[in-house]
């Protein structure tokens, strides 16, 4: 079963978000811990694409999650300006304290739970997928 | 997210319930504002009942962790759940702020500083 759903450019929409997943974490059988990793890897690209879009427009952002065995492929779809996160820097997580600064980590939190990252620009569209193994259920 | 916050000897308890994310972050953000600016005891962020965090939650905690360190009081956190002690340490916030088990310990590592 694959499942798409249309939220708009509101950090409010994280709710639906989440009861989105609730419903599929039922359904896949996944492990709680799993979910909340599915969750911020897209909380964290929905959080971007409301940064850097223009947030007096209303537009809206298509997810789509697709599995395939214990391969969950997620595409999140928006219509906002052309945003590669892809080419992003990621922070140095190995700095003391005084030198970190909090820019750059929820991309590089989607990097380590995710083994596949690919950004296109299509029809007005930024077009976003990405890729993790989920673990076997636990039953 | 439900935060209480408590006092115990020489230190204030923030204890979070729920979820530590791009929506709620902000609301603590203000909560902490006062304990941010003019640090006046030890502060313990008790995760025990805390599901979820996301780097909006982490900018917070990165920002309360720069205000303690000028001292003399100490900050750190306890009872991580294995998401959010994941999430701390792929950020290597697990190297510079000190987590306990449970917020016992936590008082306990104060009454020996």
């Amino acid at each position: 079963m694959d499942v798409s759903f249309q939220i708009t450019n509101d950090l409010a929409e994280l709710n639906t978000l989440q009861a989105h997943l609730e419903d599929l974490q039922s359904v896949w059988l996944l492990p709680p811990k799993t979910v909340a990793e599915i969750n911020l890897v897209l909380e964290e690209i929905i959080a971007n694409i409301i940064a850097h879009g223009d947030c007096a427009k209303q537009h809206p952002i298509t997810i789509t999650l697709e599995r395939e065995g214990q391969e969950l492929t997620m595409t999140v779809a928006d219509e906002g300006p052309s945003f590669d996160p892809t080419i992003c820097a990621t922070p140095d997580v190995t700095l003391p304290l005084q030198d970190r600064k909090s820019g750059g980590l929820g991309l590089h939190l989607v990097r380590t739970f995710c083994q596949c990252c690919s950004y296109t620009r299509k029809n007005d569209m930024n077009i976003l997928t990405l890729k993790r193994i989920i673990p076997k259920e636990c039953r | 997210m439900e935060v209480s916050i408590s006092k115990m000897r020489h230190a204030t308890i923030f204890s979070l319930k729920g979820r530590l994310d791009s929506n709620t972050a902000p609301q603590f953000e203000k909560q902490l504002h006062d304990f941010l600016r003019a640090p006046s005891s030890h502060l313990i962020f008790d995760f025990d009942n805390l599901e979820y965090i996301s780097s909006a939650g982490l900018r917070v905690i990165l920002n309360t962790a720069k205000a303690y360190t000028a001292g003399p009081y100490h900050f750190s956190a306890c009872a991580m759940q294995e998401h959010v002690q994941e999430v701390f340490e792929i950020s290597g916030f697990d190297s510079f702020i000190t987590i306990h088990r449970t917020v016992d310990e936590s008082l306990s590592a104060l009454d020996q500083a």
